[in-house]
């Protein structure tokens, strides 16, 4: 009993310490700007183009042969005129920019499986960044984050904000005022390998810089 | 002991998990999955032919029926499925008739799913779900749109015509109305979409993630992770997006909430320790707190059943399992090879999904008997189902 005490203690121990060497990182998180304002109120409403049923004889909705799934209408009522189908948030760093994602392609940083820390091989990929960003006052950055397959969808989802996010919060660090850096992450669904092993995995695990410039058309996407 | 540090903390971590599981089974009172394990029903089926066949075979089987000769049957079911579908359910034992319908209109599927969900509620006395849909990502390569479809995979459409990235459809209870998360805009946002007007609205649409939309089961909230306060949090609002709310604020992400039945509690998975595993957090507000899976980690996806007893939750990564766990806890089980799980609203069917990467499909499993049978394919890769209830 008593080393069975002793070793839960241990254990509790070693819990204890993965738990925070994993958690232990600058607790400053930074808000990102932008977006809707805060009483929700949605920007750039969408139209009808989303796909109505595209069967106009009933049958398969609101009625399968049957006495019950008639009550399930709503009205339409949604989607309230504003049709913007393209709407970026508010105060986006890509509004009236075009994408380059050539100038940092060599910089792209990978990361360790279900991690969204910086190992310090790859942290000098983002100075490069910076100081670009510093010399282009003009230009902002987007941070893609990308996982592996091996999370499942939604966690892949959030893991790869996380991970962006980590870079941002470096790239922020360093003097770039965050209205210039935004993120986007897309969980497991832009593998850069399609592969299903470990060679394909590295290098799905990763932090893309996609540089912002001064759209030559001088307006949005 | 002279054994190298790492064993020995693995050995405890084994004695700790082992002594967490064992005080978790001997409270009284704690509930096991295999303890409500049921026998599947021997059922008599004769006098079908064509589709209504094929669906009504579907149907029984997903409800936990196995066909057999009529000998060693305990129900019995004779029709036809000439110009209208007809059936006249028996009990072999005592020779009663439990009923005799028939099925006028509607197509041959629906007539059939009718009967099914029928035979179901007068053998077991619970609502049957053959004429329930279920919404899912389909990923064809180089996009993922929202489907819907009937829950075997019949009577398939495409929602969503994004050309982008489509994901995680939730339902609104009782409507035919989704929340999901489309790319469309260049940046991940939820919107929602009324199925019959195929209008829509952007209902959080913040600089960063947006995603995992979870709606109440009284249809007045929703779930939500927003990355907007710099790292990926549940949040949760009105059901038009007003009344914003943070709900955690750690600095790892938390993903997949969703609602315990009386809309009090959220259930989701976060990896504040490290490892992700589940959590609960009271959908007013208030402390997160881990619910105890027996150490069954990293563990995602939770679902909680319509009458409250069950997370089912996915475990693992690259290979997954369903598990099942009591909503407040304990020791976690395995179920089947798979992930996303949802459940019907009879408690006790799940829809989930299988397979690699590029080739999933969606399965139903009936989690009493343990049976997995698959959704019609519908094309691509499906994932991420979520069952209307």
């Amino acid at each position: 009993m008593n080393r069975l005490t002793k070793l839960g203690l241990i254990a509790l121990i070693a819990v204890t310490a993965v738990g925070t060497g994993c958690t232990k990182k600058p607790k400053n998180i930074t808000p990102i700007p932008g977006g809707m304002s805060n009483n929700g109120a949605p920007t750039g409403d969408l139209g009808g183009r989303g796909g109505p049923i595209r069967d106009p004889n009933a049958g398969k909705f609101g009625g399968l042969g049957g006495p019950t799934s008639t009550d399930l209408a709503n009205g339409g009522g949604l989607g309230n005129g504003k049709s913007d189908p393209s709407a970026l948030p508010s105060g986006d760093p890509r509004a009236g920019k075009d994408e380059d994602r050539e100038t940092f392609k060599s910089n792209t940083v990978y990361f360790a499986y279900d991690k969204s820390a910086i190992v310090a091989a790859e942290a000098g990929k983002i100075n490069p960044v910076i100081e670009f960003l510093k010399s282009h006052p003009d230009n902002n950055l987007l941070i893609e984050g990308h996982c592996d397959e091996r999370g499942t969808e939604e966690y892949n989802r959030a893991l790869g904000e996380r991970r962006a996010l980590a870079l941002r919060e470096k790239v922020v660090g360093a003097g770039i005022s965050g209205e210039r850096v935004t993120t986007i992450s897309y969980g497991e669904d832009r593998p850069a390998d399609p592969g299903h092993d470990d060679s394909a995995w590295s290098k799905n695990r990763r932090g893309e810089f996609i540089l912002l410039t001064p759209s030559k058309g001088g307006s949005l996407k | 002991m002279k054994l190298p540090l790492l064993s020995r903390m693995a050995l405890a971590l084994a004695l700790v998990a082992t002594a967490g599981s064992l005080r978790a089974a001997d409270e009284s009172g704690v509930i096991h999955i295999s303890d409500q394990a049921k026998k599947t029903i021997p059922i008599a089926v004769s006098g079908f032919s064509g589709e209504s066949a094929q669906v009504l075979k579907f149907d029984l089987e997903v409800a936990g029926f196995d066909f057999v000769p009529v000998a060693s049957a305990q129900y019995e079911l004779k029709g036809s499925s000439a110009a209208n579908l007809q059936g006249t359910l028996s009990d072999t034992g005592n020779h009663h008739t439990l009923f005799a319908r028939a099925y006028p209109g509607g197509t041959p599927r629906a007539q059939a799913h009718m009967l099914a969900d029928d035979v179901v509620k007068a053998i077991t006395g619970q609502n049957g779900i053959a004429r329930t849909r279920i919404a899912f990502k389909v990923d064809t390569g180089r996009t993922k749109e929202i489907y819907v479809s009937d829950y075997d995979g019949g009577n398939p459409f495409r929602a969503t015509e994004d050309n982008s990235i489509a994901a995680s459809p939730a339902w609104v209870p009782g409507k035919l109305r989704l929340f999901y998360t489309s790319y469309r805009s260049g940046s991940p946002s939820v919107y929602t979409h009324d199925l019959q007007s195929g209008s829509r609205t952007r209902v959080f649409g913040f600089n960063g993630l947006n995603s995992s939309a979870a709606v109440s089961p009284d249809g007045t909230r929703v779930a939500v992770i927003l990355s907007k306060s710099g790292s990926p949090d549940l949040w949760v609002a009105n059901i038009d997006g007003s009344g914003l709310r943070q709900l955690t604020k750690t600095l790892e992400p938390e993903s997949s909430p969703c609602w315990s039945p009386d809309g009090r509690t959220i259930c989701f998975a976060s990896t504040r320790d490290g490892r992700a595993s589940l959590y609960t957090v009271p959908a007013a507000g208030g402390e997160m707190k881990k619910l105890s899976t027996g150490g069954i980690t990293p563990a995602t996806e939770p679902d909680w059943s319509p009458d409250g007893k069950w997370i089912i939750f996915t475990r693992g990564a690259g290979e997954f399992t369903l598990y099942i766990v009591p909503s407040g806890g304990g020791v976690a089980e395995p179920l089947v090879a798979g992930e996303d799980p949802s459940w019907a609203a009879n408690s006790r069917t799940v829809v989930f999904t299988r397979g690699r990467d590029g080739a999933r499909r969606l399965s139903l499993l009936d989690v009493p008997t343990r049976r997995v049978k698959d959704v019609n394919r519908i094309s691509g890769s499906s994932s991420q189902p979520s069952w209307a209830r």
